[in-house]
């Protein structure tokens, strides 16, 4: 056997009859051969699950934001004030979407959040879920947020409506009325300006023709072409700041809260009327009311019923509320 | 020649028996050394296994802790602003707009219709109402009220907690005459805590 034939281990038997003619073939062993195969398919399955693991992790970063903000706007909830503006700053760039689902109970505040990571943005289908909150906002995108709440009633307290906007864009409230325009001068939020608009604004007029238009004496607000109803300021800007689809289902959302605050107070009514404590309000007929609500041009039935039911409490004999 | 063929025979037969030793002794270096790397093979896929595992385990005792995290940071900001909210607050009922007041009749009658506050206040969330004084641990009931001091929302017992305090306020019927009485509570909230069991 000569020297060099030590190394020949594939076909042992065969090679040596192959003699001057295997002078081209390639010296690997058998080992080599598995090793590297086992070693590629070790290596691919490493690196396979190292990047489905970056993504889980990644996932799990943009639903923990998205819950940790839902839980963040508990405290600027409000006592007595009749409105309120915070601000929100996330370390990177972020897209908030939030979304509205209605069911049989109090429906659902979705948050949806999308990270920017390493220039991309990283996509999430996990979705941070609340029953008592309400935000209004259309698609935000940035780093710096501002949150203003103002508290909604019909008769009673119902819920604190949430207006999330991005600081980078800026909205332009044009021949706002007086007490709309006080309001917004009242709240100091650097995005919402009653005059000297920037250009790329997004305009609402309260006459004439624009981007977002509203009529205040009819009670709408037109937007992308559709008409959001509103009972009260606290709905007006609610329908400015949200899209019709998230508004309307917002507004089902409170309506349901609504009809289960009226039985609450229905049967407090009932409870403290042993005690000698009457009165005597429509709670019953606010609740179907509020039940039977289809969308927000319906909002002024609700209303009326409500004030009748505020006027009543105010002087009764035993305040429910 | 008988003889000569004989001798190349054997010769010929002791060189194939050489060879076919070799090839053995060849076949069984082989066979050892496949032995080996499929132990090897194993060990590694074992060890890669193992590591992934004990790396999914941290995560997620690190997703249980996460959770938790943010169960106490909704009952530690839920309790400041809970008492302000449409299902607890007094309102103007007892006179005045009131901050952290509860309306003592309006919570017995949530108490009723609980099951529709299911996870209304976070997921795993329990509110309780314990009043400071008198002290005692008789859990208010329909049939007792007021004479009780703790309103227990929700029967689940959850044992992390946070609280503040609240002026509890009802209805009070004195001699015929109906009265707003207030008292000191504590409201508590409390949540689950994930790492605790899998249940």
């Amino acid at each position: 056997m000569k020297k060099g034939e030590k190394k020949l281990k594939i076909f042992p038997t065969i090679r040596p009859r192959l003699g001057s003619r295997t002078r081209g073939y390639l010296q690997i062993s058998f080992t080599w051969l598995f090793s590297i195969i086992a070693g590629a398919i070790i290596l691919f399955l490493v690196i396979f699950m190292t990047s489905k693991l970056i993504s889980t992790e990644q996932m799990t970063l943009n639903a923990k934001t998205g819950t940790e903000i839902g839980i963040l706007l508990n405290p600027i909830e409000m006592g007595f004030e009749s409105a309120k503006s915070t601000t929100m700053t996330l370390p990177v760039e972020t897209r908030i979407i939030a979304k509205c689902e209605e069911d049989n109970q109090f429906g659902k505040q979705i948050i949806n959040l999308s990270q920017k990571n390493l220039g991309e943005w990283t996509v999430t289908n996990i979705e941070a879920k609340f029953t008592n909150k309400y935000i209004f906002s259309k698609n935000l995108e940035g780093e710096t947020f501002y949150i203003f709440v103002k508290p909604f009633e019909l008769g009673f307290k119902v819920a604190d409506l949430i207006y999330m906007t991005s600081s980078k864009k800026e909205y332009c409230f044009e021949n706002a009325p007086e007490n709309i325009k006080k309001e917004i001068e009242f709240l100091n939020q650097k995005n919402l300006v009653t005059e000297n608009c920037q250009e790329d604004s997004i305009e609402i007029c309260f006459s004439g023709s624009c981007e977002i238009k509203v009529n205040y004496n009819s009670k709408y607000v037109i937007k992308e072409g559709n008409r959001m109803y509103f009972s009260d300021d606290v709905l007006m800007y609610a329908a400015i700041f949200s899209d019709s689809e998230v508004y309307e289902c917002q507004v089902k959302r409170l309506m349901q809260r609504t009809a289960n605050l009226a039985l609450l107070y229905k049967n407090k009514a009932n409870f403290v009327s042993n005690r000698g404590c009457n009165s005597n309000l429509n709670l019953l007929g606010l609740k179907n009311a509020a039940e039977d609500l289809r969308n927000s041009a319906e909002l002024k039935s609700v209303n009326s019923i409500a004030e009748d039911i505020n006027d009543l409490n105010k002087f009764a004999e035993c305040r429910l509320w | 020649m008988v003889v000569k063929i004989s001798l190349r025979s054997i010769w010929f037969a002791q060189a194939w028996s050489n060879q076919r030793t070799d090839s053995i002794a060849q076949n069984k270096k082989a066979q050892m050394k496949i032995q080996q790397m499929v132990f090897m093979l194993l060990a590694a896929t074992l060890f890669f296994a193992l590591v992934g595992m004990l790396l999914l385990a941290l995560k997620f005792s690190g997703l249980k802790e996460s959770a938790t995290e943010l169960e106490e940071k909704n009952a530690l900001l839920l309790v400041t602003k809970i008492a302000n909210s449409p299902e607890f607050s007094c309102g103007s009922a007892f006179g005045n707009l009131k901050t952290n007041c509860v309306d003592a009749d309006k919570v017995m009658m949530l108490k009723k219709n609980i099951d529709k506050y299911d996870n209304f206040w976070g997921k795993e969330t329990n509110i309780e109402i314990i009043k400071i004084y008198p002290e005692g641990n008789v859990v208010c009931t329909i049939g007792n009220y007021p004479n009780c001091n703790l309103i227990n929302l929700q029967s689940k017992k959850i044992n992390i907690e946070h609280s503040n305090f609240i002026s509890l306020c009802r209805k009070n019927l004195i001699n015929g005459e109906v009265h707003d009485k207030c008292e000191l509570a504590k409201i508590i909230v409390s949540y689950k805590d994930w790492r605790e069991n899998d249940d």
